[in-house]
């Protein structure tokens, strides 16, 4: 249902969305090691998988932020957003599951975040991917 | 959903992947296509450009470690930090954290003579930290220093003695 507040909204999870993913990119590709044995961490990963992984998350997370932002191709980009939004929120579950601990890596590196922090991040991904499908529904294709 | 949103995806996820495979290739903080995830194969590492990781220097078997401290074939270094060492170490292994490395080299140089045969281990083979140590005392010219891969945790896991600061 549309009203005045939508064009807002949509504006305001665009932009959250974008900086997010962004930022998100920054510090994995500055550092791409400390990120390949993060997803180690995770212990879901087939050791061949892990650097290319580690080598092409980051820049899509960061070309689908960008492109979203600045309006290009920002369906595509959004699809993209929701796929790593509910990859991310498996495996964290998957792991809070069965009870492995495990440093997310997502905004920045740390040692083991423990089961709280890990539930909060699933709850915020959980919040981004519901705003990603409304945007996407939102968004009209070109 | 469109084809044409399927089409985008595509030319993003493309742009992405050129871009990322271009960027690692000429990073100087860029990682190999494949790392070495094997545990039992030696410190697990992505195999950055900057990677202390010196494969030809580990030991693997823990059995051989074994072997070694009991027959005290090697001075054996922990280099985690001290508060861990003291909760429990290999015996027989002195303590000189990687974090001090700079504030003891004055007494790693005057305790260990360069021609000793060393051992150096830190916490797991996820830790890199005893790689490092390692490549330090390469550089001070110590020439026969191995790597002990698995670490604290996979002696421990062996059921191997474990001794205690006060023991």
């Amino acid at each position: 249902m549309e009203n005045k507040y939508t064009p807002a909204l949509v504006l305001i999870i665009k932009l959250v969305l974008g900086i997010t993913f962004i930022y998100a990119s920054y510090h994995k590709i500055a550092d791409p090691a400390r990120f390949a044995k993060t997803l180690y961490g995770y212990a879901i990963f087939p050791g061949f998988s892990i650097n290319i992984l580690a080598i092409t998350i980051p820049f899509i997370e960061l070309v689908a932020g960008f492109s979203l932002i600045f309006g290009l191709y920002p369906r595509p980009a959004l699809l993209i957003i929701n796929i790593l939004l509910s990859g991310f929120i498996l495996i964290i579950g998957f792991n809070l599951l069965r009870g492995h601990n495990f440093d997310c890596g997502c905004f920045s590196f740390s040692s083991n975040s423990g089961v709280l922090s890990n539930i909060n991040l699933l709850i915020r991904d959980f919040l981004l991917l519901v705003s990603g499908i409304y945007m996407f529904k939102k968004t009209t294709a070109s | 959903m469109a084809l044409k949103d399927i089409k985008g995806a595509f030319i993003l996820l493309v742009s992405a992947l050129i871009t990322a495979f271009l960027y690692n290739y000429f990073s100087p903080f860029g990682i190999a296509i494949f790392g070495r995830w094997d545990e039992s194969k030696g410190v697990v590492t992505a195999i950055s450009k900057t990677d202390p990781v010196n494969t030809s220097i580990e030991i693997y078997d823990p059995e051989a470690v074994n072997l070694i401290v009991k027959n005290k074939k090697r001075i054996i270094l922990d280099v985690r930090p001290r508060e861990v060492y003291d909760q429990g170490h290999l015996p027989h292994a002195l303590s000189f954290p990687l974090m001090d490395f700079d504030d003891d080299v004055a007494n790693i140089l005057g305790s260990i003579n360069r021609n000793s045969a060393i051992l150096v281990y830190c916490s797991s083979a996820e830790c890199t930290d005893s790689h490092t140590f390692a490549g330090r005392l390469k550089n001070l010219r110590y020439t026969d220093v191995k790597v002990f891969s698995g670490g604290f945790r996979q002696w421990q896991e062996k059921g191997y003695k474990i001794e205690k600061n006060g023991e």
